[in-house]
């Protein structure tokens, strides 16, 4: 067979866009790109295997150090699975503070991602704009739980602090000003012809591929796959939450759902925060022995956890399923491939919002 | 002191390229500091430029606790930085391995038994005020009289 391959093209795993270690290896003809290949291993701590052996109080600081990016849902999701082991129940005020915090945290990962994609595409002013958003995001979050990044605000049966009148007040002033400023910089980036030429038809994803592959989150919604697991949280159903979808599946689609889905956060923050009632924040219970299997949707799709512990409460088995895993192997085997330069490979590989601490833990 | 001297010593203190590399840090100290980046802290008022390339960098932020894949890697990054340099550990993961220094891990920290470290900013994460206050007290210290140290 005549070989095609001209260049063999390794991107990092020190790359200036790449916020973490990986490497990508394109096989290309020209700047036409045939195959792509990842490698990864460069952050690997063996978390899971530190976490058995110990109590609750340690895995769920553990569990929050997963991923830095986003450490309230990896709090959430091994937070509620434990409850389940025991039935723990939850005051109703908790929970809406649950759902508040974790979508506080998804705004500020959505702007990130955003902005890291267009700061790839040498869009630097609005990579600067939502960047700069984030930081109000970040406000509210250290506002109520007193971190900007590892939180630890749920703990089983309950969450840590109240929510007082004035804070949510200040909440929801928060809530507007990010509300308004984003829909500024929607605008820009629908009307960016330079956006549009790197974005459009770049890194097609059709619904088939994505299911073909396993794609969640956004990368999967932006090609009408709907697989949000928030539609299976009941306080989720509580409010009547309904999932954000797009047909497109290029780039463009998929920065335009996170922005979306900003929008839809926000909402959710101010509907939970209308039909949350005075009460108490923390009840009793006691984490014993048994098995629980739990997901909830993280900022970039499905993240499960399934824990296994002894009578005492402490872990005997645990294994976590990140979402990037699938999100990644989908961005390198089938978005990547196929397009017609080596510049559109970073933006193809961020616009996919890889996240590989959460993959290797 | 010559006034040669003098210039490359104002320009330097105003001119800080840094480069960040994660060799197994948990993306925590690596967003705080993207955040610098932020028209808030605007790190770029004090010549900082975060280009993330070792080959124009003076300073190396290292996040994370050292894992085993690094071993020879970080080495090549650490030479392939033109004098003068200097290396930042950001978090507490390269001072002491933080929470994953425990029974099981395959961390190796601290960072500072594989390439020289010159200072050190615990947190975990630190604040990006924290990280540009180190970046910018540890500067004029590192690059100061260069040449008529004679290393």
């Amino acid at each position: 067979m005549k070989k095609t391959v001209d260049v063999s093209l390794p991107i990092g795993p020190v790359h200036p866009v790449f916020k973490e270690p990986c490497r990508i290896k394109c096989e290309t003809s020209g700047e036409y790109v045939i195959n792509a290949e990842l490698e990864l291993g460069y952050v690997k701590k063996g978390i899971e295997r530190i976490m058995v052996g110990r109590p609750w109080q340690e895995v769920m600081f553990l569990a929050e150090r997963v991923c830095g990016i986003c450490s309230v849902i990896h709090n959430y999701v091994c937070i509620e699975g434990m409850e389940r082991i025991n039935g723990v129940a939850v005051p109703d005020r908790a929970a809406y503070l649950r759902l508040v915090v974790n979508e506080l945290d998804r705004i500020q990962s959505h702007l990130l991602a955003n902005y890291s994609y267009c700061y790839t595409i040498e869009h630097e002013t609005l990579a600067m704009y939502l960047l700069n958003l984030r930081e109000t995001a970040m406000d509210a979050l250290e506002y109520i739980t007193g971190a900007r990044v590892t939180c630890s605000y749920i703990i089983p049966g309950g969450v840590r602090f109240d929510l007082s009148p004035e804070k949510e007040q200040k909440l929801r002033t928060m809530i507007d000003h990010i509300d308004s400023e984003l829909t500024r910089f929607v605008r820009m980036f629908e009307g960016g012809s330079l956006i549009a030429l790197r974005s459009k038809d770049v890194g097609t994803f059709s619904r088939e591929e994505a299911i073909e592959s396993h794609a969640v989150g956004p990368t999967a919604r932006a090609s009408n796959l709907d697989n949000d697991c928030r539609l299976f949280h009941p306080t989720y159903q509580k409010l009547g939450f309904e999932s954000v979808l797009l047909d497109e599946g290029d780039n463009y689609a998929r920065i335009m759902l996170r922005f979306l889905e900003v929008f839809q956060s926000t909402q959710l923050i101010r509907s939970a925060l209308d039909s949350m009632e005075k009460g108490t924040i923390r009840g009793g219970g006691e984490i014993g022995g048994g098995f629980a299997e739990w997901a909830g949707e993280a900022p970039r799709g499905e993240l499960t956890y399934t824990i296994d512990t002894d009578e005492h409460g402490r872990v005997k088995k645990i294994g976590i399923r990140t979402p990037s895993i699938m999100n990644i192997e989908a961005c390198v085997h089938y978005m990547i491939k196929g397009v017609h330069s080596s510049a559109d490979v970073t933006s193809t590989y961020i616009s996919s919002d890889p996240c590989i601490a959460c993959n290797e833990r | 002191m010559t006034a040669l001297q003098d210039v490359k010593n104002a320009v330097r203190s105003r001119s800080i390229h840094v480069c960040y590399v994660n060799v197994g840090s948990c993306n925590g100290c690596d967003i705080e500091i993207l955040a610098c980046l932020a028209p808030r802290y605007d790190i770029e008022q004090y010549g900082i430029y975060v280009h993330n390339n070792p080959r124009e960098a003076d300073i190396l932020l290292v996040t994370g606790g050292f894992s085993p894949q690094w071993e020879d890697k970080l080495k090549e990054v650490w030479d392939k930085i033109p004098e003068p340099k200097a290396a930042i550990a950001i978090g507490n993961c390269p001072i002491s391995g933080c929470v994953f220094n425990r029974e099981g891990t395959y961390l190796d920290p601290p960072v500072r038994k594989h390439i020289p470290i010159a200072a050190e900013v615990p947190g975990c994460p630190p604040r990006p005020t924290e990280i540009l206050e180190a970046v910018l007290s540890l500067a004029p210290v590192v690059f100061k009289d260069y040449e008529e140290r004679g290393e």
